[in-house]
């Protein structure tokens, strides 16, 4: 899947690098954090990861169908951190019974829609509705993200209409561009990972098998462990 | 010493004109001899030209090509559910059109690729447009053209793809369960590996419902695979995404144990699979462990006979050209009746997989002995393959 979904060759090869190069699997395990990002099709979620993810905007994404994936890891005060976003497809088909398995184990959601797209804002109730619905614990930090925020003249969605939307919500509002630069994706997903970094520890913890793993792991190898 | 290499009986160049001229003779026939033409999409090197394929995938299609229908006027798009989706993903669609095609060019084939799908879904009220249709559309459109593709697609639709484009995807959901049963007969290693990863299965939802256009970007081999895949059984696809998966044992196995690494490493198709080999191979899988084989599987775990009925309707079946979660769902029933299992067994020979196989035009990995038993196969395989692919 996602090898088709953005852009050129170089720009794939250089996620990949990205990912070799400052994660490494060995025993000191990163903390990771799963993202989910989720809105209509179309909206921009495959740019903003790969814009996160890459420092890239991929000049051409294809339709995402299914569930893509990718990260980066980040330090946060010294601690080394893999971040994975999990890219969704918009169309609402393959959320009714492909995307649930995706939604296990997230520590946080993103929802994006475009600001010079009105429907793509009033869809959100119905995002996050969903998202109500597959998510076990209601203390799973939330954001949302208007995109598209260098096209000025074809604004559709008023800042403090979305701003009201998310305070109803409870929710942190940015409006960026996956497209220019200095729109600070980075930030937004940073400050995502902060917040998920100071969250309680429950939510933070690894997925069980990990921990069973590593528990394992050390059993047989190092006998007194950590 | 003299080593001139010389254009040997069997050399490539060889088998490929033989295999035009056999082409060529099926399509000469009245009525074609579908079954031969059949053989050459799955074997080695499929319908080897474009040219080729505009005579052949109709025949495959069955489809009647004497009247093609007229272009859409405009209304088509006018208050149109399925037009906005449609656009944006066939906007998107950039990388499935030659790198070197002019502007207009491309331009022109992307509404004509919007004419189709639309058109089709409007004679076709029951069917659904989903994210990838486009993938499988445009490829049609590139090889044969728009009023044929619109045919093509729309018989193909009705058939092969029905099930994906049902209101819900359950039916996709349920096809892609059959993924990891296939692995597990093939290498239950790898299978433990990924069901501990709790990977799941969509990484190769987009191979299923593109037939691998989405994700393959050198189109010589994405329309390698449509021959292979038009003249199959509509489960093909799926064996053939366990074949990849087969096929990258090692790389999966090192990976790290969990969903995302897994995940991640099977979503990336590598671009120089042996794709020749791989088709093979998932033509020797169906024919030892056919859906019904694998539907018993699912349902009463480990039934080891395999009966010449059995995988007869499979092909039977698959000549029908049935709705692929039909096929399984109908397979199941009959499995879980025991009156019926024994029958099978008591009454039917088990078939031959080299037999089968020959019928298929495949040899998967086969001594000379065995090529020798294939070869004797097919002197009465013409009339085996009446029955199969009538
Ligand atoms: N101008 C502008 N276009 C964008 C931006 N982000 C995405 N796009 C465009 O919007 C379209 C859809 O983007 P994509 O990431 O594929 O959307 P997705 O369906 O939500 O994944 C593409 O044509 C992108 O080039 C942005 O920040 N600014
Ligand atoms: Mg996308």
């Amino acid at each position: 899947m996602s090898s088709a979904t953005g852009g050129d060759r170089g720009l794939e090869s250089s996620l990949e690098a990205s990912i070799n190069s400052t994660c490494s699997y060995g025993s000191t395990r990163a903390r990771i954090f799963k993202i989910i990002v989720i809105g209509d099709s179309n909206v921009g979620k495959t740019c903003l990861t790969y814009r996160f993810c890459t420092s890239y905007f991929p000049e051409r994404t294809e339709a995402t169908i299914g569930v893509d994936f990718r990260e980066r890891c980040v330090e946060i005060d010294g601690e080394r951190i893999k971040i994975q976003l999990w890219d969704t497809a918009g169309q609402e088909r393959f959320r009714k019974s492909m995307v649930q398995h995706y939604y296990r184990n997230v520590h946080a959601v993103v929802f994006v829609y475009d600001i010079t797209n009105m429907a793509s804002f009033q869809s959100l109730p119905a995002w996050i509705e969903e998202c109500k619905r597959h998510l076990l614990t209601n203390d799973v930090p939330r954001i949302l993200v208007g995109n598209k925020c260098d096209l000025k003249d074809s604004i559709q969605v008023p800042t403090d209409l979305a701003q009201k939307f998310a305070d109803l919500h409870s929710m942190p509002m940015f409006e960026t561009s996956a497209k220019n630069t200095n729109d600070h994706v980075e930030a937004i997903f940073m400050t995502l990972a902060h917040k998920l970094k100071s969250h309680k520890p429950l939510v933070l913890s690894q997925p069980p098998e990990n921990t069973v793993e590593l528990n394992s792991g050390a059993k047989t190898s190092f006998p007194c462990g950590c | 010493m003299s080593l001139r290499t010389e254009p040997g009986r069997h050399g490539s160049e060889f088998r490929r004109r033989r295999k035009l001229c056999d082409i060529q003779r099926a399509l000469a026939k009245d009525p074609p001899d579908v079954a031969t033409l059949r053989r050459m999409a799955i074997s080695e090197g499929g319908l080897l030209t474009d040219e080729i394929r505009c005579l052949v995938w109709p025949r495959l299609l069955n489809v009647s090509t004497e009247e093609l229908p007229p272009p859409p006027g405009p209304e088509l798009r006018v208050n149109n559910k399925d037009y906005e989706q449609v656009l944006l993903d066939v906007r998107r669609s950039l990388r499935r059109f030659p790198p070197g095609m002019p502007l207009k060019e491309r331009e022109d084939l992307q509404e004509q690729l919007i004419d189709i799908i639309l058109q089709v879904l409007a004679r076709n009220p029951q069917l659904h447009y989903y994210q990838g249709y486009h993938d499988i559309v445009v490829t049609f459109l590139l090889v044969v053209g728009g009023p044929l593709a619109t045919l093509l697609v729309d018989k193909l639709s009705t058939h092969h793809l029905r099930d994906f484009m049902d209101p819900s995807m359950d039916n996709t959901k349920h096809i892609l369960n059959y993924l990891m049963p296939i692995i597990e007969l093939v290498n239950p290693g790898l299978h433990d590996f990924m069901v501990r990863a709790e990977v799941g299965t969509i990484f190769a939802l987009s191979w299923l419902i593109t037939w691998f256009g989405h994700v393959l970007s050198d189109f010589r081999h994405v329309v390698r695979l449509y021959d292979f895949f038009l003249a199959c059984h509509p489960l093909m696809p799926i064996y053939f995404a366990a074949v990849i998966v087969l096929h990258r044992e090692s790389e999966v196995m090192e990976c790290e144990c969990d969903m995302a690494s897994v995940h991640h490493l099977l979503s990336q198709i590598p671009q120089d699979l042996p794709y020749e080999t791989l088709i093979s191979k998932a033509g020797d899988l169906f024919v030892q462990f056919p859906p019904s084989e694998l539907s018993r599987e699912a349902a009463l775990q480990h039934q080891a006979e395999r009966t010449a009925v059995s995988t007869f309707k499979d092909f039977e079946l698959a000549s029908t050209q049935q709705r692929p979660d039909m096929v399984l769902r109908r397979r199941f029933r009959d499995s879980v009746r025991p009156e019926n299992r024994n029958k099978a067994v008591l009454t039917k020979p088990r078939t031959n997989r080299l037999v089968k196989l020959a019928v298929m035009g495949l040899t998967v990995a086969l001594g000379a002995a065995a090529l020798a038993v294939v070869k004797s196969a097919l002197e009465w395989a013409p009339k085996f393959e009446l029955q199969i692919f009538p």
